[in-house]
């Protein structure tokens, strides 16, 4: 509608010419004069006389146009075809929501006043101290859990044995109905003391998070008071004794073939003519290893002061998981027994948070209902939701993308959901700061018959070349970029199939060339 | 300081204040393509090449817009110049004459006049945007914003000033984002003046303390007033005496300005013609506007600012603009495949707040507090020493890196004072600026500087206008196809306004070029001159059209094989001649220039360095001649020479498919250097152009040699001025070199070389000489060509350097007078 078309006619001497001009007119008219010279074959000396015409036309059309149009709008309004009211309540809305003179006068969220005073504090000469603390408090939790494990344990092996007793006595006076009563008693203890010993670790949990934003919030008042640096006396708990650690039964599980951790860093660059430095690492480990604090240890880990130090910064590290579905598979309960075995001190439960993501699909489940999205009733391969965590050790941000079976396949290509929600999932790390990202190389954790070394390069090319080509793309979204990507293998593949995957990475990757230095002549 | 040199501090006008505002622009919906398939332009980059264009706007009465500045996700900040004190101050019983108030609606009329003439519309006019300056001036604030976000569309914001928009622009609320674009034509702005004069001659804020959805109705009311729209607003605000005291053209005035209807208004032009401005006030508009001739203007002063450590961003995040909560409270909570995003919360951090930001000049003052007076107005043409002595020492920084230098505020200062002197004298001190721009360019000034450089002179712009740049042509795909991946990671390139300009050019130069056609190349060569003349691209065509006939002459010829081997052939003479190593290296692996050196030379090297890279060479590239590239080309390899040494075919292949970071730095001074010492005819071309370089008549090709010639001037230019640089081996026999010989010269003859064994000792008494030269140019001359082209590539694989045969042999040396021939019997 915003555009009209008018014929300009022109004429002088023998020459003349008839022409459409779209109003409003974009351009330069002097140009626009000498294409109509060319066009029409006139001499070059009447070009001055065009232009005058031809822009005072120009200039009267788009005020006629313009006049046209307001004018046809201002007597809608005058003979109340508009209603005032609503456009009134409109524009408001639209200041309100926009602009911060108008819009609602917020203060702080208390978790920004923690997250400023966190920052502030971990970034002084308390950080020892506070992250002593914090690895005290999570040793706490962690001896709770195992006491916990270890009860259930316990009870059960009594109840394995009872049960046992009572089906060996089955014919000698024990009735069926007597098992099926101890099975139910049995459920109800397990699940009794399961909620009971969870409800204590809760407590505890609830009353170190209190205990401990409580002493931040004190230590920075009272720095703030002295204008000091905040220099931490004491901490809330006292310091354990030293204790020898005790062999729990769940680490010596672990101990079970232990694969060395295979790892090479490669620094590339992408763009032809500006040339972008990325740091990227290959790993051989568990990836579970990069969430749990290593266990037994007095002192807090080099990583977790790291982690610490980055947990409010614009440099945040993100890591991607690969899920069947909302807490399904074993990765699933490992990843979530690690964020129980320690206090969250910073954000909700994980517990809370998926449930914040289940809230959220029944949202849009409703939503879609109107606008027939079809097959809604869960997420769709690709799809991703996104936790937040300070008790992991290397990372902040947990991607969790849902997968489906062809993921298993060998001949899933650059438009599989999944490498378009790794996609999306680099765009999410870019527009929020996250600059640090692990992802699953062969998009697995796991090793499994089918990965045979063809099928583990044909994988790893696939990932290497899509991330790449996001990579790229990211440049132009104006967010910040990724730094440091991780590609992870999982712990059971052969070092001779690392190896072939290493060499492969610079082919794809343009490595950049090591700076000589060379002594002068 | 005393007060009689204070006065005289030009840093210190009250002028020279600038302030910063930033906004967000709009961010787009999840993943979308533009028609070309390729993703959309981020629109903080549009609003970042819309922009441009508002720098040009040098007038009285507004102020000058300085810079654009890209932040992270997409946040944008304008810094534009920010002096005096706001309208809005003004507003208040008895502060102003009538006669001011007359003398203000007419320069801001007189301002907006000139936005509407270059087609901007202010659309953001309110008495807070009117600044008043110390002499009483008026000057227009941020007016471009309507104009940078493509008429709102760009940001999420309304851009609307409450009370001043006209009520038009409210009606059309429903579909606002769509329509936004027909409300760009001029009246716009004429009942906003309204409300100002109102506003002006009540005394009296509008509607200051009612809430905003009641100031909203208030403006949407006037539209049913079908009487005076002044006198009602009068009465509404108790001031129907003062309304009816107003001198009656002064009340017309702002009547008209409020009509309801848009055709009822009058427009600037017709409000300038009106008596209540050209009676009283003719003085006023007769001033003439200051000179011309700054000696540096608001740009150079805000350039010295930011290397003087000036920080926008920290300034804005002093005052708080710049805050924002921890991304990781931010996050979303699920992202669909399709890119939806759910549970993440609009971030109050990203509201627009309209709040302006002076910045803080102290510093700078400090930095220049002792720079005289007399450093201001450099003599360019004194040479009386006695004036001489009274100079300041010149600030000395020559032995530091160039990319110090170029940040150094001091030695900038004094560069740009002297640089934007010599320039208004262009074209008469051409001589002046190109030994100026021996020693460096300031990057503030480069783009006048190269034009200079080029000597560009005449009515290029007139030029330029008549250029069909519209109509389609076949080139077109081509060209739509290279901009997009043309230099993107620069802004300005890879805006919407940097493509349109882009295109523009190529198609000018297309038209222009009917000999030539369009060669993929040519692209990024004029990138380097749209990105220094942005908002010019006249001159940009002007420098392009100069560059190519000079440096690569028939290059675009549809046809170009010819000139590019020849090219190519005297680039791998060149390497012979300086690294006989190298060059002989590249030929056992058989990697040939053909197979990386194509690029380099069709876009001079614009296709593989980054652009300030590109600015470094280009300097010193414009104050050489055609063959100065083969010399860059040298010392790219030079600087890769290790690993090139160690390289196969392949992974040499390899290494040239994505050149490694070189340092531009190095690469000139060594391009410079071999540049220098390197005889002229030695990459001379037959292609060359013979309008800049004179090719010596006796020239005959030879692109089959590996081994260069040297034209006989030239040979004999070195005999003559420098003997010592030069070394003549005369291959003849003995017997004919005892006849006559060159001066000088040393004779080895043919027959007595074993040529199946490369190795220099070989050559007896003379092997010394060669093999420790690395200071002379070894000619070798003799009656027959074959076997000068023998023996010099028999040198070249002993790893003998400089060695060049001489052209026609050595029958062209015996006419030459006075001679350079001397029997050796006669010693």
């Amino acid at each position: 509608m915003s555009t009209e078309d008018k014929v300009f006619i022109f004429t002088h001497d023998k020459y003349g010419f008839e022409t459409t001009i779209t109003i409003p007119f974009e351009g330069s008219i002097q140009e626009y004069v000498y294409i109509l010279i060319t066009h029409h074959d006139l001499p070059i000396y009447i070009a001055d006389k065009i232009f005058s015409q031809l822009s005072k036309f120009i200039s009267e059309s788009s005020t006629e146009f313009y006049d046209n149009v307001t004018t046809s709008l201002i007597q809608k309004s005058k003979g109340n075809l508009i209603d005032i009211d609503e456009i009134t309540k409109e524009w408001e809305k639209i200041f309100r929501e926009e602009m911060t003179e108008y819009g609602e006068r917020r203060c702080a969220s208390d978790e920004e006043l923690f997250a400023t005073a966190y920052h502030k504090l971990v970034h002084s000469p308390a950080l020892e101290t506070m992250l002593q603390l914090e690895h005290t408090y999570a040793l706490t939790v962690k001896e709770k859990c195992d006491e916990k494990d270890r009860q259930i344990c316990d009870l059960s092996n009594r109840q394995t044995d009872e049960m046992s007793t009572a089906v060996d006595q089955l014919e000698k006076g024990v009735t069926e109905s007597d098992i099926n009563e101890l099975a139910t008693k049995h459920f109800e203890d397990q699940t009794l003391m399961q909620v009971q010993l969870q409800s204590e670790i809760d407590t505890i949990k609830e009353a170190q998070k209190r205990e401990y934003r409580e002493w931040l919030m004190q230590m920075l008042e009272q720095s703030q008071a002295n204008n000091s640096l905040p220099t931490p006396k004491h901490s809330p708990v006292a310091p354990i004794p030293p204790m020898i650690p005790t062999k729990s039964y769940r680490n010596s599980k672990e101990n079970k073939v232990s694969h060395p951790i295979l790892e090479e860093s490669f620094t590339v660059h992408l763009g032809s003519q500006l040339k972008q430095m990325h740091n990227i690492r290959i790993l051989r480990a568990n990836v579970m290893n990069l969430c749990s604090i290593t266990d037994n240890s007095l002192e807090p880990t080099p990583q977790s002061l790291q982690t610490a130090l980055g947990l409010y910064s614009n440099e945040l590290s993100g890591l991607v998981l690969i899920h069947d579905e909302i807490g399904g598979s074993k990765l699933t309960q490992d990843f979530r027994k690690i964020c129980q075995s320690s206090t969250e001190f910073h954000f909700p439960h994980v517990d809370d948070q998926l449930e914040r993501i289940s809230h959220l699909q029944q949202q849009l489940r409703k939503d879609s209902d109107l606008k027939s999205r079809q097959n809604t009733k869960h997420l769709q391969p690709g799809d991703f939701y996104i936790t937040r965590h300070s008790n992991l050790s290397q990372v902040h941000v947990i991607f969790h993308i849902v997968s489906d079976d062809t993921l298993k396949g060998g001949d899933i290509n650059s438009r599989h959901p999944v490498v378009l929600g790794l996609r999306n999932i680099v765009k999410t790390a870019c527009s929020n700061d996250i600059t640090s990202l692990t992802i699953p190389l062969l998009l697995n954790y796991e090793m499994s018959e089918d990965m045979t070394i063809s099928w583990c390069e044909k994988r790893a090319e696939l990932v290497f070349k899509c991330v790449k080509g996001f990579m790229i793309e990211m440049a132009s979204w104006g967010g910040s970029d990724l730094k440091n990507l991780q590609f992870m293998l999982p712990e059971g593949i052969s070092s001779e199939v690392f190896q072939s995957l290493t060499e492969m990475l610079p082919r794809i990757f343009k490595v950049s060339n090591p700076l000589i230095l060379k002594s002068s002549k | 300081m005393s007060p009689v040199e204070r006065q005289f501090n030009l840093l210190e006008n009250l002028e020279l204040q600038f302030g910063a505002q930033t906004f967000f622009a709009k961010l787009h919906k999840t993943d979308t393509c533009g028609s070309n398939g390729l993703p959309l332009t981020p629109n903080s980059i549009i609003i970042y090449g819309k922009a441009q264009i508002l720098k040009n706007i040098k007038h009285k009465h507004l102020c000058q817009y300085l810079d654009i500045i890209r932040g992270k996700h997409e946040r944008l900040i304008v810094v534009s110049q920010f002096s005096g004190e706001p309208l809005t101050n003004y507003i208040r019983k008895d502060s102003l004459e009538v006669g001011d108030k007359i003398c203000i609606a007419q320069q801001i009329i007189l301002g907006l006049h000139e936005l509407h003439k270059r087609e901007i519309v202010h659309r953001y006019l309110c008495s807070e945007n009117v600044l008043i300056q110390k002499d009483g001036s008026v000057k227009l604030f941020n007016y471009g914003l309507y104009h940078m976000t493509n008429y709102g569309k760009l940001i999420s914001f309304p851009l609307i000033q409450l009370l001043y928009a006209p009520p038009e622009v409210y009606l059309e609320n429903l579909d606002f984002f769509l329509c936004a674009f027909c409300f760009q034509t001029i009246i716009i702005c004429t009942p906003g003046i309204g409300i100002i004069l109102c506003e002006l001659a009540l005394e009296k804020r509008l509607w200051h303390n009612l809430k905003l959805g009641q100031r909203i109705r208030k403006i949407l009311s006037l539209i049913q007033s079908n009487g005076s729209v002044f006198e009602r607003i009068a009465r509404e605000h108790n001031c129907f005496e003062q309304y009816l005291e107003l001198a009656p053209n002064f009340r017309d005035l702002i009547e008209d300005c409020l009509k309801v209807y848009a055709k009822d208004r009058p427009t600037t032009e017709e409000l300038l013609q009106r008596d209540i401005f050209t009676l009283e006030n003719a003085t006023e508009i007769g001033t003439p506007s200051r000179s011309s001739f700054q000696v540096f203007t608001l740009t150079e002063f805000y350039h010295w600012w930011q290397l003087a450590g000036g920080d926008v961003f920290l300034e804005l995040k002093k005052q708080g603009l710049l805050r924002s909560s921890p991304p990781i409270l931010s996050l979303p909570g699920l992202i669909l495949n399709d890119g939806t995003t759910l549970g993440q919360e609009r971030n109050p951090a990203t509201l627009h707040d309209p709040r302006i930001v002076p910045m803080p000049l102290d510093a700078l003052h400090q930095r220049f507090a002792h720079i005289p007076l007399s450093s201001y107005y450099p003599l360019v043409f004194s040479k009386s020493h006695i004036i001489k002595k009274f100079e300041a020492p010149t600030y000395d920084v020559t032995n530091l890196p160039l990319v110090i230098r170029e940040r150094d505020p001091e030695y900038q200062f004094h560069r740009v004072i002297l640089l934007r002197k010599l320039l208004y004298g262009y074209p008469y001190t051409r001589d002046m600026i190109v030994e100026e721009a021996e020693i460096d360019i300031p990057p503030l000034l480069r783009g006048d500087i190269w034009m200079a450089l080029l000597d560009i002179k005449g009515d290029y712009e007139r030029e330029y206008v008549q250029i069909d740049k519209e109509t389609q042509t076949t080139t077109d795909r081509q060209i739509e196809v290279d901009i997009p991946r043309c230099h993107q990671y620069n802004e300005l390139l890879s805006s919407a306004e940097g493509h349109k300009k882009l295109k523009r050019i190529l198609k000018a130069w297309v038209y222009k070029n009917s000999n030539y056609v369009y060669w993929q190349g040519l692209d990024s060569l004029t990138a380097p001159f749209l990105y220094l003349n942005f908002n010019n691209e006249a001159k940009a065509f002007a420098c392009l059209s100069t560059f190519v006939p000079k440096y690569l002459h028939k290059f675009f010829l549809k046809d170009n094989s010819s000139i590019i081997q020849e090219y190519l052939a005297k680039f791998s003479q060149l390497i012979a001649f300086h690294d006989p190593i190298l060059a002989n290296h590249l030929q056992d692996i058989n990697f040939i220039p053909e197979l990386f050196a194509i690029p380099w030379f069709l876009t001079m090297f614009s296709h593989v360095f980054p652009l300030h890279k590109i600015f470094h060479l280009w300097d010193k590239l414009l104050q050489g001649d055609s063959s100065f590239p083969l010399h860059v080309g040298l010392s790219v390899l030079t600087q890769l020479r290790s690993r090139l040494l160690e390289s196969g075919f392949n992974e040499c292949i390899l290494l040239f498919s994505d050149l490694p970071d070189i340092d531009m730095e190095t690469c000139v001074k060594d391009s410079i250097a071999t540049y220098i010492i390197t005889p002229k005819s030695i990459t001379a071309r037959q292609h060359q152009n013979e309008m800049y370089e004179i090719l010596d008549a006796d020239f005959v090709s030879n692109l089959v040699s590996r081994c260069p010639r040297i034209s006989t001037n030239n040979l004999v230019d070195m005999v003559r001025t420098c003997p010592i640089e030069v070394l003549v081996i005369d291959i003849r026999s003995t017997k004919q070199f005892n006849i006559c010989s060159v001066i000088g010269s040393i004779n080895i003859p043919l027959e007595s070389v074993k040529l199946e064994e490369p190795f220099v000792e070989n050559l007896g008494i003379h092997s010394n000489l060669l093999t420790e030269n690395t200071d002379k140019n070894i000619v070798i001359v003799s009656t027959e060509d074959a076997a000068m082209e023998t023996f010099a590539e028999y040198l070249l694989k002993c790893g003998v350097s400089r060695v060049c045969s001489l052209s026609g042999g050595f029958n062209n040396l015996l006419p030459i007078f006075p001679t350079i021939l001397i029997p050796q019997n006669q010693i």
